[in-house]
Formats: C-alpha cells, sequence, structure tokens
C-alpha cells in the first residue's frame, strides 16, 4: 500500500516536470534580454520607453565617452557664439507608422517637453536636466527641413546637453493634448514596441520602416528580473541571451560571469560616480587639513579594485573620465597614510567619531557596507576616530547637519560639467546649503559662471581645468571612484556597444556563428 | 449563527477601519520626502522648483489629516489613487496583480497543508522511525533557513542544473512550481509543527487507548479519531500559515520575478511609490483580518463552544 503510494506520488512529480518541459528555447530571428527594471514605462511618462529600446531615437546621443554624436541630426553648426544652433536632419527617415520625420515634428516635440515640465520619469524627470539643457531657449523653429534652437545666452555645448532623451523625437501624432501618450509609442528606432505587460516584459518587433535597414533580429523580448541572482540564474539556464541596462551585473557578480566562456561581459565607464561629501559646517571637517587627511588616509584604488571587484576606476579628477579632456589631469591627493597622521597630530584628533553617512537605498546596489567599514579603517588608523551610519532618510540626517562625511553616487544628465559644478556646489546650490556642506568660495563661483559661458573649446577646457584645481584644493566632495557599467550576452549575440548612458544599441545586435 | 456572523463583520469593519488608519500614517510619517525620491529617479539631482511643484500636484503640501480624509473617502469608493512614479491609477494596478498572488498562494497551500498533513500523519503512528525522524530533522533546518536561500537553492538545482523548469516569471504552467514549493516548505514547516503537537495532544486522549483495547489499528485510529479531534486547531494554523504565506509572498514574488502584489509592493517601495505602497499594505491587511474571521467562522460552524464566547 505505502509502496504502492510512493510510486503514485513520484509518477505524479514526474508528470508535472515533464509536463512543464524544458524552457522554451529562443527561435531564430528571436532575443530574448532581460534588465533589473522595467523599461518601459507606459502612456503617461514622458518618454513611454527607455531609449535602449530602440523605439524611438534623439536627434543627438553620446558615445562611450560622452562626446555628443548624430542620431537623428547628421550635422549641426552653432552661429552667434553659440546662441543660435542648427540642426540638418537625416534624410529619408521615417516613423514606425510609415510617416516622415520632419523638422515640424521636432519642433513638436521640444515644445511638449516645454509644456508638461517638470514631469516626473521613470527614466529622466523633466526638470533639472531640462533646465541644463532647454533653460536658456528663447525659441525653437523649423527652417527649410532644419531645426533651429535660439537661446537668450550662449550655450556652448547645446548638442551635449539635449543628448538623449531630452532629445527624443516621436511623431506628433502619438502624444495627446495633456502631453501623455494616446497610444502605443511612434518612433524612428530600430524597433517597434508590440506588447507590454508592465513589470514583466517588452516585445519589441522589428520596425519595417527604419533609415538603417531592418535589424538582425526580428523579436526581441526583454524581460524584467529583479533580482540580481535570479537574473544570473536565468541566464545561466539558458533562459535569456543576455542582460543588459544600468546595474545588469552587479560588481561582485562580474568575475564568476567572465570567467565563463559561454558568456561575453561589456564592461564600459558609466556616467556614474562615487563621491564622498564632506560637512565642513561643522566640527573636525570645517578645518582644512582633515579633509585633507581623510583623502590621503584612502586607498581608493583598493576600494575599487577589490571592494568595487574591478568594476570601478579610483577617483581623482573632480570630472569623471567620461568627461574626456574637460577632465583635468593630475588632480586629487595620493594614497599616504603618513602624511594623513601628520596632518591630523598637526590639527588635533576630534573627541567625537566622525560620522561616515550611507543610505541604505544605495547598499543594495553597490557594497556600502563594506566601503563605509574601510572608510572608517582608514579614518582610524590616521588618528581620526570613526563610526558608520546606515540612513534610510539621509536627506533629513544630512539637513539637520547630523554627519561628516556621505558617501554616495551621483550621475549626471548629459555632458555638460556645468551641472555638477552649479547644482551641487555653488555657494547657492540647494545641496551645498541644504545639506550643510558649508561651501563658500566666491572665487569658485566665478569661475563656474565664467566657464559656462565660454564658447571658445580651449578656453573651456582650461576654465574647467583650473574649477577642479580648486576643488582638489579647497575639498568639499572628493571622487572616490568611477563606476563602470556591466552588461552581459552569450557568445551567440554580437555587436554588443554599451554607452555611458547604459544605452545599448539593440538595432546593431547581430547573431554569432 | 446569524448574531455570530454579524457581531463578526461590525468588528471586522472596526478592524479595516484601523488597518486603514494606521497603513496612512506609517506611510506618510515614513522619513524622506517623495516628491524628490521620485525626481531623483534617473540619479539626477531635482531643482527646488521641480520638487515643489511636485508636491503641490500630488498634494503632499496639504496637512496630514486632510489627505487622510481625501484618501480614505477615495478608498470608499474603489480609488486608490494614482501611482507617484508613473500616474497610472492603483486600484487596476494592484488587481491586476491579485489573480498572480492568489495562484502562487493557492499552490503554495496547497504544498504546505499537503506536506504537513502527510508527515505530521506519519510522525504520530511512526515517532521512533528513521524517516520520521529525518523529517523532524529537514522541518527543523527548513524553519531556521529564509525561504530566499532555499529558493536560490532550488533555482540553482532544478532550473539551472536540471533545466527542468523556468528560473522565474510567469512564463508558463511550470513557473508556479518552484516559488510555490519555496513558500510552501516555509508554511509546512511551520504548519507541521503546529500539528504535530495537536496530533500527540489528540493521541493522549482516553479514548485512543479505547480503541487500541477494542483491537482498532493505529492506522485508522490516528486517520479517523485523532485527526478529528485535532482539526479545529490545524484550521486555526492553516489560516495563520496562509497569512504567512501572503507576507513571504513579497520576498519569493521578487527573487521568482513572479508578477503578484508582493512584487508590486518591493518596487513601489524603492520607488518611494507611496500610494501603491499604502494599497498593498489595505488590500492584504484586509485578506488576512477577512482570512481570520472566516477561520473563525468555519471553527463556529464546527464547535458550538466557540460560539458561545
Amino acid at each position: 500500500m505505502r509502496g504502492r503510494a510512493t510510486i503514485l506520488l513520484l509518477a505524479l512529480l514526474g508528470a508535472v516536470l515533464a509536463g512543464c518541459g524544458a524552457p522554451e528555447q529562443a527561435g531564430a530571428g528571436q532575443l530574448t534580454l532581460a534588465a533589473p527594471r522595467d523599461l518601459v514605462a507606459g502612456p503617461q511618462d514622458p518618454y513611454y520607453t527607455h531609449q535602449t529600446l530602440g523605439v524611438w531615437e534623439p536627434l543627438v546621443t553620446v558615445d562611450d565617452r560622452l562626446r555628443p554624436v548624430p542620431a537623428l541630426a547628421v550635422s549641426w553648426e552653432r552661429a552667434e557664439r553659440g546662441r543660435r544652433w542648427t540642426f540638418t536632419l537625416r534624410d529619408g527617415v521615417r516613423f514606425s507608422d510609415g510617416s516622415p520625420l520632419t523638422a515640424e515634428a521636432v519642433v513638436a516635440n521640444v515644445r511638449r517637453f516645454l509644456r508638461i515640465a517638470p514631469r516626473q520619469s521613470a527614466f529622466f524627470s523633466l526638470d533639472a536636466g531640462m533646465e541644463a539643457a532647454y533653460g536658456k531657449l528663447r525659441d525653437v523653429r523649423a527652417e527649410a527641413g532644419r531645426v533651429t534652437f535660439e537661446l537668450a545666452e550662449p550655450v556652448a555645448d547645446l548638442p551635449a546637453r539635449i543628448a538623449g532623451f531630452f532629445s527624443m523625437v516621436q511623431s506628433p501624432k502619438a502624444f495627446a493634448a495633456s502631453g501623455d501618450f494616446t497610444g502605443q509609442p511612434v518612433g524612428t528606432g530600430p524597433y517597434r514596441l508590440v506588447e507590454w505587460v508592465k513589470g514583466q516584459r517588452a516585445v519589441l518587433a522589428a520596425n519595417p520602416h527604419h533609415h538603417g535597414g531592418a535589424p538582425a533580429y526580428d523579436r526581441i523580448v526583454v524581460r524584467v528580473i529583479p533580482d540580481a541572482n535570479a537574473r544570473v540564474a536565468a541566464l545561466r539556464a539558458g533562459e535569456i541571451d543576455g542582460l543588459i541596462d544600468k546595474g545588469a551585473l552587479l560588481p561582485g557578480q562580474v568575475g564568476a560571469v567572465a570567467a565563463d566562456p559561454g558568456f561575453r561581459v561589456v564592461r564600459s565607464p558609466s556616467v556614474l560616480t562615487h563621491y564622498l561629501t564632506f560637512n565642513a559646517s561643522r566640527g573636525p571637517f570645517a578645518d582644512a587639513r582633515l579633509r585633507e587627511a581623510a583623502e590621503l588616509a584612502i586607498d581608493r584604488r583598493a576600494v575599487a579594485r577589490t571592494l568595487l571587484g574591478g568594476t570601478a576606476t579610483a577617483g581623482g579628477a573632480f570630472l569623471s573620465p567620461v568627461f574626456g579632456d574637460l577632465a583635468a589631469p593630475g588632480s586629487g591627493a595620493p594614497h599616504d597614510p603618513g602624511r594623513a597622521r601628520e596632518l591630523v597630530a598637526a590639527a588635533g584628533a576630534p573627541a567625537e567619531p566622525v560620522s561616515i553617512l550611507v543610505s541604505s537605498a544605495e547598499t543594495g546596489q553597490f557594497p556600502y557596507t563594506g566601503i563605509a567599514e574601510v572608510l572608517r579603517a582608514a579614518l582610524e588608523q590616521a588618528g581620526l576616530p570613526a563610526r558608520v551610519t546606515v540612513a534610510e532618510a539621509t536627506k533629513a540626517v544630512m539637513e539637520a547637519g547630523d554627519y561628516d562625511v556621505f558617501l554616495s553616487a551621483y550621475s549626471v544628465p548629459n555632458g555638460d560639467p556645468d551641472y555638477l559644478f552649479r547644482r551641487f556646489l555653488r555657494s547657492d546650490a540647494a545641496w551645498n546649503t541644504e545639506r550643510r556642506l558649508g561651501y563658500r568660495s566666491a572665487a569658485f563661483d566665478d569661475l563656474v559662471d565664467e566657464a559656462a559661458v565660454e564658447t571658445d573649446p580651449g578656453g573651456r577646457r582650461e576654465l574647467y581645468h583650473r574649477v577642479q584645481r580648486m576643488l582638489a584644493a579647497d575639498r568639499p566632495m572628493i571622487p572616490l571612484a568611477y563606476q563602470d557599467n556591466a552588461i552581459v550576452t552569450t557568445s551567440r549575440v554580437g555587436g554588443v556597444r554599451q554607452s555611458v548612458a547604459y544605452v545599448v544599441d539593440l538595432g546593431a545586435l547581430v547573431p554569432r556563428r | 449563527m446569524t448574531a455570530v456572523v454579524l457581531r463578526r463583520g461590525a468588528e471586522l469593519l472596526l478592524a479595516l477601519l484601523a488597518v486603514s488608519v494606521l497603513v496612512f500614517l506609517l506611510t506618510s510619517l515614513a522619513p524622506g520626502d517623495p516628491a524628490e525620491e521620485i525626481l531623483r529617479r534617473g540619479g539626477v539631482q531635482p531643482t527646488a522648483a521641480g520638487v515643489a511643484a511636485l508636491r503641490a500636484e500630488l498634494g503632499l503640501d496639504q496637512p496630514l489629516f486632510t489627505r487622510y480624509l481625501r484618501w480614505l473617502g477615495g478608498v470608499a469608493g474603489g480609488d486608490l489613487g494614482r501611482s507617484y512614479a508613473d500616474r497610472s491609477p492603483v486600484a487596476a494596478e494592484v488587481f491586476s496583480r491579485v489573480p498572480a498572488t492568489l495562484r502562487l498562494a493557492g499552490a503554495s497551500a496547497l504544498v504546505a497543508v499537503g506536506l504537513a498533513v502527510l508527515a505530521s500523519v506519519r510522525l504520530a503512528l511512526r515517532p521512533r522511525a528513521p524517516l520520521s525522524r529525518a523529517i523532524a530533522l529537514v522541518t527543523a533546518a527548513l524553519t531556521g533557513v529564509p525561504p530566499y536561500i532555499v529558493g536560490i537553492l532550488l533555482i540553482s538545482v532544478v532550473a539551472v542544473g536540471l533545466r527542468a523548469l523556468p528560473t522565474g516569471g510567469d512564463t508558463g504552467p511550470g513557473a508556479v512550481v518552484l516559488p510555490a514549493l519555496t513558500l510552501g516548505l516555509a508554511g509546512a514547516a511551520t504548519l507541521l509543527r503546529l500539528l504535530r503537537a495537536d496530533l500527540a495532544d489528540a493521541l493522549r486522549q482516553p479514548f485512543v487507548r479505547l480503541a487500541a483495547a477494542k483491537g482498532l489499528r493505529a492506522r485508522r485510529t490516528v486517520l479517523v479519531h485523532a485527526v478529528r479531534v485535532a482539526a479545529p486547531n490545524a484550521v486555526t494554523a492553516a489560516g495563520v500559515v496562509l497569512a504567512e504565506l501572503l507576507a513571504g509572498a513579497v520576498v519569493v514574488e521578487t527573487l521568482f520575478a513572479w508578477p503578484g502584489l508582493g512584487q508590486l509592493a518591493v518596487t513601489a517601495i524603492r520607488q518611494r511609490d507611496v500610494p501603491v505602497v499604502q494599497a498593498y499594505v489595505l488590500v492584504t491587511g484586509a485578506a488576512i483580518v477577512l482570512l481570520l474571521a472566516c477561520v473563525e467562522l468555519c471553527l463556529a460552524a464546527c464547535d458550538p463552544r466557540v460560539r458561545r464566547r
């Protein structure tokens, strides 16, 4: 009796397992990818989909060095020292509904952004980045098939500022009067969105009207797998052909996945930088010598190599290397614990331990608790007693001034360095004043203002180098590490490239034998 | 019986109102400014003007009590507000997720109740057999290991190693097996400990000795007589375990990318999407209150002593 029951149970289990079968294999022409978040945000979002899905294309996009490169605009011209910018559109481009791309359509998109801002988005809110892009815009118009932006003040790098999301172009017919979408997104990209199950998957089909010819894959399914371990498991189980987007592989996973010959990991620099922000409005770090001691005490190379698993490079200049020659060479102090001890001895160690603040929201994405512990040990070795505080609401803690150094990561919305200096460190910046950084420098403010309107590339570069040298000496914030982003595909997928803004050109993906 | 139902109904409404106050207070008083968090989603520092405008649009500049009344009025009319994150109606989003969670909870309950009943009977019949000892050991281990670890193990062995089942997502009929096993095993362990104690209690009753004396087989004594005595407690235990399953679904749904309420809640918490979090807590809170009320009614129906209390 018991034997029969066992056999029956085993048979049942076997039937269930067999019935479920092996996970369906991707057929020829279909590619299945996964991302940590939903790359479709829906009809109420300003963009509907993330740029990566290739449903829409921008006028200008960025390459792997944050340089503006042509997308729907093939070229641009600057006039009146940067008060007028004219973009020439690519010929023969059609939206996925077959209607042609016109300069009027581009103008309608920009006007829609201006009308609905500020508006939240799952990707880039129409807020601070919009202000950097279009804050000085007086008029935008279509002229003989070209798009002209008239600005109230000279802007040296408008293409860099509007690159990506802020120069998205979709068919004006896709928008309702409210600025929401009436139905599906209608763009010019290699793919169309044909199915979307919120929080689960987006299904893309090749756009027959794409100007660059049909992409290699007929269909791409992008699944949402929020858990980092589950993402890699799905890859290893052969259910998906790759992982894309910000944080696709966490620093701790890159080594093991890269060691597998069946996978190809693509690591490239990103717009994300880990910074340490000092509270110089109170106690120990009001003393410039102790801020210098803290910087000398920290072995940034070791943090990048070990704790961030080699997915980051040690911080130096305030602007990360993705800013190209705008990043000041040779700025940033070396690791010198001996000198740090001397400085602490000279300044006198504080009675209270310094508080290293970390946001609990960021500890899941980066090994911040580990890094904070290493920072604590480094400071203590230099003679500065320290403790680590992990808080949920770091904003409230910082506004109360109850911290000494804050570890956090920041992204830049575009290639415009002005954003970081103006939003974070200028004497009137909300970050500086509300978060009690206590950094007041008239010389810095003047230099930032001067650099923002300098349109000569050489002069501009020199001004931004001076800004960074000033910050390297004053140390209100120091860059700890520049973060790369790692994505992966099986070795059967080729053509994988990633921009600094996590955009993978899905249209360029090709099967490999 | 009608009086019992009516009285319990009134109590239920009060309990739900208390849940609504708690839900609203806890989510609204949580530190951090949702408006700022939402605007910072691309990793870009928001402007003060943008934050102020969004606060006004979301009604966050209103006094707490006004916000509560407005929210409660909406809830009473079936309107759970709009998501801060993507401005879509929350009620539609939440209810579209209910079937997936119910499917997972149902499958896990089957696993939990099935395994727990089988194992507890086995343990009652032959407490000293090697298999029984093994079951007791595995149960103790399962109680100590969090479902996340069990889930990862199942994924790496069954999905990655054997490629027998998908690693996650609601991709086919087999997709529910691994998450249901993960969640069900944790429930089975809890339920088994409760059932085993009840069954052991029942087996110490004089009628068991009487049954043995008159020559009834041990199997029949346990399955027919002792189980019936232990049943009311088992129903209570099952109710508690089901409530636990709903709570555990948050972790398991995220791990297996299962498109249910738990995953929705985790995403919403990460994004500071307060209306969605409120709706999740309210709906699961109401479900648990209702579940426990059902358990009580079941008990009242089969045991007259409960009715008089």
